[in-house]
């Protein structure tokens, strides 16, 4: 039965990102800008020789549907294409950077998740209460703040007054020789920053909307039983009120991966994380057709399965959805 | 012999946009071991605050119980501190709610919800707990417990759902149980099963119950006593019999008129004319003055205190200057 349910989701997946494939495609050849040049500029002056010999090596002289189709029968093979500007497979590149993209998204999301449900269903315990009222204020703080703005801030606190974490990169260089335990220290040390900057903003989002959604479940029937049975409040808020509370901040976490990820294009440009976000961003510079594509490929398989794990989960939280389609 | 479960003078007050409003206002009641005291009135009556004042449950903010005492065996629970009214909640008094239907948490077995009930009053472990969910829940007259303990609440039926409640309110044996309109969202077929079935737990347990209701069917069929409550006060109390065949309060009266009976000829159904006055325009008078047929000027000036007038053989408490003047 879940098995089945699985099935169609994975099935619904591959659609998606067969969508995803052919729009990434359409809209990058819609933006202005010939990669011919910019990879004839890299090499040191353009001659129209040049230039089409260029566009017949990468085929960009075909026509765009033959290239699309061209695009999508190696995507299938797993074939991403080659980088102009790296001069390195797709698929390597992607494979080098993910790692630390991966690490840090779901960092910051376990961050925002805790902390914001925490903060949550402690103000909803007193919705007048002063806690409460802090909780409302960070929140919108929280969430008014530009992430960029964060990050520099928290580079310019941390570099200068208060020089405990390091503002940049994910591994220190005297560390290459150090033992394993010692190496994933100094990457975690590298992770405080950029993780508190990506989960601060969504963190505030979790608060607010776990706030709303425990006062909501502590005014129902069934916490009034759970209190008339004589359950102490701690039992109330995290076992009776917190897994009903739990359901829409589970969609939303589901919904928010896909932001996540984007935001986290922003925070690994700040702090020069070496990521898919910064490989983004180098490659949209230099016109990087292939390794665009790429890195949107990957960015939306990641949101792909997250949105499946959000609904398995969900119903697993869910008694109610078990066993529907 | 004293009363189980007595409630004395109690005042509830609650903060609303109107200001302060008395819900319960010097209501005194009594339970005793074994027997069903039955308490009718509308909606809004105080019935529930009553019920809820007893678990120590009155949302509060914004209500408050503003004087009074109710004793269990004696011990006020007025001013009991949290976690004393937690170890009597659900093991010395146990409440059936209202509504089946929302009133089981939805991500839990229901087996695992009564086995809660027990593991927070007894120290047995949680297997221990959960046999004797299965046991109480076929008790209760649930087929097949073995599995339906494992059933959450949405493959339940509310009559189904509302016999889980009774299961969970009777599991550590309390000794009040109070069953606030445990049938109101039920069949009617239903309804005189979850009857039967509290009767039985009653004759089992020996448990005193406060059954809230405002089905004077219910009544005749369940309760010893009856206490009929309006605005916030009780208007009328004596033996369930004794107020279906002598009600004296014109409210009271018209509470039983509006029985429909099998086999009169009646073209149209009774009823009492208005609604229950919003509690924050309570004036001097008697609050029911404005829907009965009887008012007179002393009503509308003067609040009519609960007691007995009179002398004759069904003569009992009922708040009304119409009856002290023996004019109804």
């Amino acid at each position: 039965m879940t098995f089945s349910i699985l099935l169609k989701r994975l099935g619904y997946g591959v659609l998606l990102m067969l969508g995803v494939v052919v729009l990434n495609f359409l809209l990058i050849r819609l933006a202005p800008g010939d990669p011919a040049m910019v990879i004839a500029g890299e090499m040191g002056g353009a001659t129209e020789e040049m230039l089409s010999s260029i566009r017949a090596e990468y085929g960009l002289d075909q026509p765009v549907l033959t290239q699309l189709w061209i695009y999508i029968s190696n995507v299938a093979t797993g074939d991403l294409g080659q980088s102009y500007f790296f001069n390195q497979s797709v698929t390597s590149l992607i494979a080098q950077r993910i790692g630390p993209t991966i690490l840090l998204v779901l960092v910051a999301q376990l961050l925002s998740i805790l902390l914001g449900v925490f903060m949550g269903v402690i103000a909803a315990r007193r919705p007048n209460g002063p806690i409460s009222a802090f909780v409302s204020v960070f929140a919108t703080v929280g969430y008014a703040v530009p992430v960029f703005w964060t990050g520099i801030m928290l580079i310019i606190f941390f570099a200068s007054v208060f020089p405990i974490f390091p503002v940049e990169g994910m591994a220190s260089i005297r560390m290459r020789n150090a033992a394993w335990y010692m190496q994933w220290l100094d990457i975690a040390h590298h992770l405080v920053l950029p993780a508190v900057t990506l989960a601060i903003i969504y963190l505030a989002q979790y608060a607010r909307l776990s706030r709303a959604s425990m006062m909501e479940v502590l005014g129902s029937d069934y916490i009034r039983t759970a209190r008339a049975k004589g359950a102490g409040e701690r039992a109330v808020l995290f076992r009776h009120a917190l897994r009903n509370a739990a359901l829409p901040i589970l969609t939303v976490a589901g919904l928010q991966f896909g932001n996540l990820i984007s935001g986290a294009l922003l925070v690994e440009t700040v702090f020069n994380w070496p990521g898919m976000g910064r490989l983004a961003f180098d490659s949209i510079l230099r016109r990087d057709y292939p390794t665009i594509m790429g890195v949107l490929f990957f960015a939306s398989m990641m949101v792909v399965v997250a949105n499946i794990l959000t609904d398995l989960s969900y119903r697993l939280a869910d008694p109610r959805l078990r066993g529907k389609g | 012999m004293t009363a189980l479960l007595e409630i004395e003078d109690l005042r509830v007050t609650f903060n609303t946009r109107h200001g302060q409003v008395t819900a319960l206002d010097s209501v005194s009641l009594h339970v005793n071991e074994g027997e069903t005291l039955g308490v009718v009135g509308e909606s809004g009556c105080g019935k529930s605050i009553t019920a809820l004042s007893v678990m120590g449950l009155i949302p509060s903010p914004p209500g408050r119980i503003a004087g009074g005492e109710i004793r269990l065996d004696g011990e006020n629970l007025v001013g009991a501190s949290d976690k004393r009214l937690r170890r009597l909640r659900g093991a010395e008094a146990a409440m059936i709610f209202q509504e089946p239907m929302t009133s089981l948490n939805p991500v839990f077995t229901v087996g695992e919800q009564i086995a809660e009930a027990i593991m927070l009053h007894q120290k047995v472990s949680h297997d221990r707990a959960f046999r004797d969910a299965i046991e109480l829940l076929d008790r209760v007259g649930i087929p097949s417990p073995e599995s339906r303990a494992r059933d959450y609440p949405h493959q339940l039926s509310g009559g189904m759902r509302q016999r889980v409640m009774i299961a969970m309110a009777v599991s550590c044996r309390p000794r009040v149980l109070i069953a606030d309109e445990p049938t109101t969202a039920l069949d009617v077929t239903v309804q005189a099963q979850i009857f039967d079935l509290l009767n039985e737990i009653q004759r089992d347990f020996g448990a005193a119950i406060v059954l809230i209701t405002h089905d004077m069917g219910a009544i005749s069929e369940m309760a010893d006593r009856v206490a009929v409550m309006y605005a916030g006060r009780v208007i009328e109390e004596a033996s369930a019999d004794n107020v279906l065949d002598h009600p004296l309060h014109p409210y009271a009266r018209g509470l039983i008129d509006c029985i429909p009976a099998l086999g009169r000829e009646e073209t149209d159904l009774k009823e009492i004319p208005g609604v229950v006055p919003p509690l924050h325009l309570l004036g001097e008078g008697c609050a029911f003055a404005d829907r009965c047929a009887h008012c007179e000027p002393r009503c509308l000036r003067e609040k009519p205190r609960l007691v007995t007038h009179g002398n004759h053989p069904a003569a009992h408490p009922a708040a009304c200057h119409g009856v002290e003047e023996g004019r109804i």
